[in-house]
């Protein structure tokens, strides 16, 4: 199933699938791209960031920036 | 006086790997106009007086805030300078990405394994030998913390080269130019 990073659900495990044009190449820095295997770690509340593991690495994403990338989720 | 930037991603070392090689004789300074602070020292190394520069930490060369700015902007103004990227092994893959950035910059680089303690017990496996055959530039596994590895790297610094992005990309099969 499709959907946002941003919806992702705590623990739940996907591919990145599609990410915006327009920041591919300011999250690539931090190994963010197409086809990366990532696991949904926290959700902060009140629209704060969401953190995904890639790589071994926690990496925090601002909900704007989630809201652009799409996840196939596993399951 | 030749200079060497110490340049990578936050958190891999960049500053334990400056304070091993400058010693005491630090200054830290501020680049003009912003209130971003970096660190400079005087050392021989190889028996040249070298100045020696802890870049800010910056994820890419597209800069996203005031210290990756400077990062970029340290780069871009010294074109004569070595540059020494300092990759966190464990997560390669994100600090390759700002190696190949800075490959493309042209810049006469050597590469530091920083971190390789971390990636041995998380059982990351790394051939650096192919990695320095791929990129074209001296790959040296370091320790930092323990100040392993950096005579190696430091004596590596004389073959310090810029890379060939064509090359690189002809080795590994893909097409440059095209991100993400």
């Amino acid at each position: 199933m499709e959907k946002k990073l941003s919806q992702m659900k705590y623990e739940e495990k996907g591919r990145i699938k599609e990410i915006d044009q327009s920041l591919r190449t300011k999250v690539a820095g931090m190994g963010i791209r197409e086809g990366k295997q990532v696991e949904m770690m926290t959700k902060q509340p009140i629209k704060g960031p969401v953190v995904v593991s890639i790589d071994r690495t926690n990496t925090s994403l601002g909900l704007g920036l989630a809201d652009k990338i799409i996840v196939e989720v596993e399951g | 006086m030749k200079k060497v930037l110490l340049m990578g991603q936050s958190n891999v070392g960049k500053s334990v790997l400056f304070n091993r090689l400058a010693g005491a004789r630090v200054t830290e300074s501020n680049y003009p106009g912003t209130t971003v602070d970096f660190a400079k020292g005087r050392v021989r190394l190889n028996g040249e007086d070298v100045e020696i520069i802890d870049v800010p930490g910056t994820f890419s060369l597209e800069p996203k805030d005031r210290a990756e700015e400077v990062a970029v902007r340290m780069l871009e103004e010294e074109k004569e300078a070595l540059v020494v990227c300092i990759i966190d092994s464990s997560k390669i893959e994100r600090g390759l990405y700002l190696a190949l950035e800075i490959i493309e910059k042209g810049c006469p680089m050597v590469v530091a394994l920083n971190m390789w303690d971390v990636a041995k017990n998380s059982n990351v496996k790394i051939d650096a030998k192919k990695l320095e055959q791929i990129l074209g530039v001296p790959v040296v596994p370091t320790v930092a913390t323990r100040g392993e590895g950096l005579k190696e790297l430091v004596l590596r610094m004389k073959k310090a080269a810029p890379g060939e992005i064509e090359k690189i990309m002809e080795q590994v099969g893909g097409k440059s130019g095209t991100h993400g």
